[in-house]
């Protein structure tokens, strides 16, 4: 029963399909991503209150994976094109690549000498000169952002890149819900402390993800071997107009003082409790509390 | 299924000392090579206690320790035969040793392994990381490929060579290999502890980057057979210590606490202290000999390093064989190359190739000894501690004459185990590593 | 130098775990029937634990050496398999 009338359904369904087709969104989505140290794995030298990296791995910023199976999403769902960006040491390329694994349709490493030692202002400038000039040949509707990265745990870089590029921002993205081709307005639930929020905005926007909008697929052997053998194009500052003053160190007002691993807190004392004589307890409690100076008699 | 994978010359399976060399050799040679490694890249699913011998690395990558990341050169070996209280130490240093181009290296493997597939990769071979290869692809009795366990994971070869380590999943799904005896292999925990360079050169007397191995035996693996080790990197030790699977399971010893014990030590703790432990690892290490030896080459496939079960614990060589029997490995694809000939035949000349190289005949001559020691636990106790106490009693100035105490240790040894026994064991432990 | 628990050792290591367990026990009946249950002890990381009458399989501390599937090997109650490419241990130093 079902089936027949399935079949009979089908001519509808196929046209259906065509009418999806023509008028899909057809998005062009941009995914930032970053390399980063597997800060699991970073310990801080006690001595030397300096980060010890030797030996970690590098790998994509587990927020930008969210973003990455969300843009290679929206590709799927609406059509259109998904792109990478990384900005970061030649060696990012391999995020990149590894990044086109999972079904973007192309990558751009944004590496210049000048760009070492860039804060989140002079970053969120450099990507979105980049975005900018890819807007220049394609327009751009959605960007998409881990919500922060794990060694800077800022959250800045991505708000910072739509307010340059005057997209509308959603922050803290749980999931798309919807694109609408005709009113060109993108739905997304927050997920905030407690609450959650569905809110709308017009295209283009720039989105920051988390994790429970989900992780890209396990990638297929060919995909993998396909994202080995891509060559990541590299830009340099000049290529998407910028100068050397408004990035680096030069461009970048914040700068990092000192790093170092909290004080090991140090165990405390435990006052006996005794069920039957409270006030004991409270009175060396007290005693305690004058005796270090904490309060004044 | 999607369609039919890609379909390379040769696949390597596994980024280790066995298949990297393998790689680098065939893409060299101009050979369409992929290596399949299931870590995230080459080196981080590595283990090796960790010294690596420049000559047969030389033979793979001339010249390799000028640029590689290694820790240091070796130039002292002691050996300690250690009773709860006591050891017994051996050491030999040559000044040879601290010149360029040196003998040998402690080394990191996950380090060293990642330099080396950068190396293959610059040959032209392509490395694909994070992919299991979980079984091979025959068509008839020829292997043609692998399957991973990624979707449409299937990789075609005229040639894959299973170098993916001592469990070799690879060489046991076609038949090449049956399941390991527990006594034939080695369990083995290691830590990386962390030291100062400088407190490191005081210790162990030596300066720049000159290293110290130290191989202990008996108490270190509590009298089981197998022995532990001491080797100085850079910054850190490699601590670590192994024993037969089999006689760990009889006698319900866990191997962490076989590691903390060796620690603890009275005459190893010295040597660790104030260290910070950063990693802890295990490996199994191939014990059969030439035994625990599989089928080495089928239609379509060769087996290389520690996936054929080569190892020397004698020497404490693995690495070297598995770069060797690699070489080999590639001879014998080259030549089946030119002749387009995959064929096991074809292939065999492998096996041919290998027993007539060294690695066969040390295997040979070392063959029964994992099996003789296993069945001669004095070897790991009583004798231990007969040499120590005996050394003790020498060296202790106690107005007893020399000659007595002689005797004395004399007697003490023959009461303790019989002449004629303690006269076979001797023999028998010569004639299985004579 | 400071003695570590086992567990503190595991959190020095690089893991990435995967959502499965790579370990299956086939059958814990025979588990029960098991009187050496060499797994709980010969394996460096404690990955089996006998609790509540059966086997316990901790994963994700893995280190993927393989000791298990040879002792298990007589019982044949192990389908053991590597972690998918891309988890389980990350070794920094090897």
């Amino acid at each position: 029963m079902q089936n027949q009338r399935w079949g009979e359904a089908r001519p509808l369904a196929a046209a259906l399909v065509f009418l999806i087709v023509v008028y899909a969104v057809m998005l062009n989505t941009v995914v930032c991503i970053k390399q980063v140290p597997d800060t699991t794995q970073v310990r801080i030298d006690p001595e030397t209150n300096t980060l010890v990296r030797e030996g970690i791995p590098a790998i994509i910023n587990p927020f930008d994976l969210a973003a990455i199976a969300a843009g290679v999403r929206l590709k799927e769902r609406y059509g259109g094109k998904c792109t990478m960006l990384s900005m970061g040491p030649p060696m990012a390329a391999e995020a990149l690549q590894k990044a086109l694994s999972f079904g973007a349709d192309r990558a751009v490493l944004l590496s210049d000498r000048a760009l070492v030692g860039s804060d989140t202002l002079a970053t969120s400038a450099a990507l979105a000169a980049a975005i900018r000039t890819m807007d220049g040949e394609e327009k751009v509707d959605v960007v998409l952002c881990g919500k922060q990265t794990i060694d800077g745990d800022t959250a800045q870089v991505g708000p910072g890149i739509a307010t340059r590029l005057g997209f509308s921002q959603i922050t803290y993205v749980g999931e798309i819900e919807s694109v609408d081709a005709e009113s060109r307005v993108l739905r997304a639930r927050r997920i905030l402390e407690g609450a959650e929020e569905v809110v709308e905005a017009p295209l283009p926007a720039l989105l920051t993800v988390v994790k429970e909008i989900g992780e890209p697929r396990y990638a297929s052997l060919p995909a993998v071997i396909e994202g080995l053998r891509a060559s990541v194009p590299v830009w340099g500052i000049g290529d998407v107009g910028l100068s050397v003053e408004e990035v680096g160190l030069a461009g970048s007002p914040t700068q990092v003082r000192r790093v170092f691993a909290p004080p090991e807190r140090e165990g405390g004392d435990i006052i006996a409790f005794d069920e039957g004589n409270p006030d004991r307890a409270a009175n060396q409690l007290l005693d305690r509390l004058l005796a270090d100076g904490v309060l004044e008699a | 299924m999607g369609e039919r994978g890609e379909k390379f010359e040769v696949i390597v399976v596994g980024a280790g000392p066995a298949g990297l060399s393998a790689a680098y050799l065939l893409a060299k040679a101009g050979v369409k090579v992929a290596v399949i490694e299931r870590g995230d890249f080459p080196g981080s699913k590595n283990v090796m206690g960790g010294i690596l011998y420049r000559q047969p690395t030389e033979e793979i990558l001339p010249g390799f320790w000028r640029d590689a990341p290694l820790e240091r050169h070796i130039v002292e070996s002691q050996a300690w035969v250690l009773t709860e209280k006591a050891a017994f130490k051996a050491a030999h240093r040559h000044a040879a040793f601290g010149e360029e181009p040196y003998n040998a290296f402690s080394v990191q493997r996950a380090r060293f392994d990642k330099w080396m597939g950068q190396k293959v990769r610059e040959a032209g071979a392509l490395v694909v990381p994070e992919t299991v290869v979980e079984s091979a692809i025959m068509d008839g009795e020829q292997v043609v490929g692998v399957q991973t366990g990624r979707p449409d994971g299937g990789l075609y070869a005229d040639v894959v060579i299973a170098a993916d380590g001592v469990n070799s999943l690879l060489a046991q799904s076609v038949g090449l290999r049956e399941e390991i005896p527990a006594d034939q292999v080695a369990l083995a925990v290691k830590e990386i502890i962390a030291l100062p360079r400088e407190v490191i050169a005081d210790r162990f007397q030596v300066t720049g980057d000159q290293g110290v191995t130290i191989e202990l035996y008996a108490d270190s693996t509590w009298g089981m057979v197998g022995s532990a080790f001491i080797y100085t990197n850079r910054d850190s030790l490699s601590v670590g210590c192994g024993a037969l699977l089999s006689q760990l399971v009889e006698r319900g010893v866990e191997p962490n606490d076989l590691l903390e014990r060796l620690k603890a030590h009275p005459m190893v703790a010295p040597l660790l202290a104030g260290g910070e432990t950063r990693e802890y690892l295990a490996h199994l290490i191939p014990e059969g000999g030439l035994r625990g030896m599989p089928e080495l080459s089928t239609h379509g496939m060769l087996v290389v390093g520690d996936a054929a079960m080569l190892g020397n614990s004698m020497h404490r060589e693995g690495s070297n064989l598995a770069m060797i029997s690699a070489k080999l490995a590639v001879e014998t694809v080259l030549r089946a190359r030119e002749a387009g000939d995959f064929s096991g035949r074809a292939l065999s000349q492998y096996d041919r190739l290998m027993r007539e190289s060294f690695i066969y005949k040390d295997l040979r001559k070392y063959r029964n000894m994992a099996r003789f020691f296993e069945s001669h636990p004095e070897f790991f106790a009583l004798y231990p501690e007969l040499l120590n106490e005996a050394a003790r009693e020498m060296l202790t100035v106690d107005g007893k004459p020399k000659r007595r105490k002689q005797r004395e240790i004399f007697w003490d040894a023959m009461r303790r185990r019989k002449p004629w026994t303690m006269a076979r064991d001797f023999f028998g432990a010569w004639r299985s590593i004579a | 130098m400071k003695q570590l628990t086992l567990e503190q050792k595991l959190f020095l290591n690089g893991f990435r775990p995967d959502e499965e367990s790579h370990l299956r026990i086939i059958d814990q009946e025979k588990c029960r029937r098991c009187e050496l249950k060499q797994c709980t002890y010969v394996c460096p990381v404690k990955t089996y634990r006998w609790e509540n009458d059966q086997i316990t399989v901790f994963f994700e501390g893995c280190l993927e050496c393989g000791a298990c599937r040879i002792v298990c090997q007589e019982c044949e109650n192990l389908e053991w398999s590597y972690p998918r490419g891309g988890f389980g241990v990350n070794y920094r130093t090897g």
